[in-house]
């Protein structure tokens, strides 16, 4: 599908797998955000991308409200957020940082040895492309595990959305507007209830870091 | 003709443009402060300065001392004589290895610790004692930088590396960023520049490099501020020419090698003022952050490796 527009693709998923990485090294929510939208704003060039080899007017539409939700609604509902509640810092994590990246690495060259073989069999799609987008996947999915605040966390499921559908363009899987239409809609529903549930739980429990989160059952 | 002006430019750039990039820097700076600032040819007339007054020795200093800030500088001028600056055709096939070339500078360093150490003064000595901790925990991030390059490029010679660069297929840009990232890191610490250490002060709490040349003065300390900035010129040359190789002349004519002495002008004026802005707008780091910082350095470019493998 997109043999034509190889080196753009590499292009994208680099700053797809760039801002997954540096949502690690983020020390400000603000920060984090922003890369949030660096990374949409790739998937959105993706999605046009695809277009040029499979255009209708329906799947425009679709891709633009993607880009719309993703690069414009969801940060504006996180900077909300973040100056309601004065959530500047984003510094909790399990790890440090050079232990995270250590991980990182690790994912990185497990994705290499293991998935290699079984990506080469992929008929017309580059291995590297696929093999970068996996490694995002489970970068993205690690931003999760790693980090203690919720809006980091958000951030994380996030970019695994973000991640999951660079590998299915990657891989030549093909989408239908009604398809992405729904995807769409549920990252809005999602963003707009999970930045209520952080609201709630903020004024709850004065904080955003889950581990200080004891009394959840009361 | 042309190959006269090619290695005479490869020689000489280095030593001659440093001091201005050095006043480029603090220029910049001095603007974000509200400041106006000193000229950006001071440096220059600072070394002037410098190489017209006498020199004072303590009697405790021996020939490593004395022989320092010759070796050092001689070490920044043939380093700078041997990287890609404007030209591929003045290829060097033995100096132009980035291992000699990394350890070349670090044999600099080693001197300079030497001769923080040798009169016996306290400042030299917890200067050179920084100085080596930092120094020892930034090889990695630099070596494994270039050695993402290299194994991109398939070649360990500089001018290889920036001539693949030109041509650089872009499944390689991933780990080409985080490369890039790491080398920064490194630069910014091998330049003792923020946030490792401050170039403006002399807080016996903070400072590393400024430490080890308390002790020099007149031409000693002039060759060793120039030697300095030619590092830092060295390493924007660098970070310039092997991660954005874009403008460097492939070919020996007079007109594209001035093109490409103003495209290196205009790159490291670039990287100048990005620095300038990470310190204007960064704090130093506690000595004890700085290993994390340095680790990090390291770890981008296992991930960088590990993408290209």
């Amino acid at each position: 599908m997109f043999e034509a527009s190889q080196q753009l693709l590499f292009v994208l998923g680099s700053m797809v797998f760039i801002a997954s990485v540096m949502l690690h090294l983020a020390k400000k929510n603000h920060l984090a955000v922003t890369l949030y939208v660096v990374q949409s704003l790739a998937i959105g060039g993706l999605l046009l991308l695809s277009l040029l080899f499979d255009f209708s007017y329906l799947l425009l539409l679709a891709v633009v409200c993607t880009i719309i939700v993703k690069g414009v609604v969801a940060p504006y509902f996180f900077l909300k957020l973040i100056k309601q509640n004065k959530l500047q810092f984003a510094t909790s994590t399990y790890l440090n940082t050079p232990l995270t990246l250590v991980i990182v690495a690790l994912i990185v060259v497990f994705i290499r040895t293991i998935f290699w073989n079984a990506l080469q069999t992929f008929d017309g799609v580059n291995p590297d492309l696929l093999l970068l987008s996996l490694a995002t996947i489970l970068v993205s999915g690690f931003v999760l595990i790693n980090r203690k605040g919720a809006l980091s966390q958000i951030l994380g499921v996030l970019s695994i959305e973000n991640s999951i559908v660079s590998f299915a363009l990657f891989a030549g899987l093909e989408q239908s507007p009604a398809l992405q239409f729904g995807i769409t809609f549920d990252i809005l529903v999602w963003v707009i209830v999970s930045s209520i549930f952080v609201t709630l739980i903020y004024k709850q429990f004065g904080t955003l870091d889950v581990t200080s989160m004891k009394k959840l059952t009361e | 003709m042309s190959s006269i002006f090619a290695w005479t430019i490869q020689i000489i750039l280095i030593p001659a443009i440093s001091p201005f990039f050095i006043g480029v820097t603090r220029k910049i700076k001095a603007k974000f402060q509200n400041r106006k600032g000193a000229s950006i040819f001071q440096p220059y007339r600072d070394l002037w300065k410098l190489f017209h007054k006498d020199e004072i020795i303590s009697k405790d200093a021996s020939w490593i001392f004395r022989f320092s800030p010759y070796i050092i500088l001689a070490l920044t001028i043939i380093v700078g004589a041997c990287i890609p600056l404007i030209s591929l055709i003045t290829k060097n096939n033995y100096l132009g290895d980035f291992l000699v070339i990394v350890y070349l500078l670090a044999l600099g360093t080693f001197f300079l610790a030497l001769s923080g150490m040798d009169t016996g003064g306290g400042f030299g000595g917890f200067g050179s004692s920084r100085e080596m901790t930092v120094a020892a925990l930034t090889e990695g991030g630099l070596i494994c930088s270039l050695l993402t390059l290299s194994l991109a490029s398939h070649t360990t010679n500089l001018f290889g590396i920036a001539n693949f660069g030109l041509s650089m297929p872009l499944q390689y840009l991933p780990s080409i960023i985080l490369a890039f990232f790491s080398f920064g890191i490194s630069l910014l610490a091998e330049t003792a520049r923020f946030p490792f250490d401050n170039p403006a002060t002399h807080l016996e709490l903070t400072m590393i490099h400024e430490a080890m040349l308390l002790e020099h003065s007149g031409k000693g300390l002039a060759m060793m501020e120039w030697a300095a900035a030619n590092k830092f010129v060295i390493f924007l040359a660098l970070a310039a020419n092997l991660f954005f190789p874009f403008g460097i002349a492939t070919d020996i004519s007079v007109a594209s090698l001035l093109v490409a002495l103003l495209v290196l002008v205009v790159k490291i004026s670039i990287l100048c003022f990005g620095i300038a802005v990470l310190e204007s707008f960064t704090a130093k780091l506690r000595f004890f952050r700085l290993p994390d910082l340095l680790f990090t350095s390291f770890v981008l470019s296992a991930i960088a490796i590990g993408l290209i493998f």
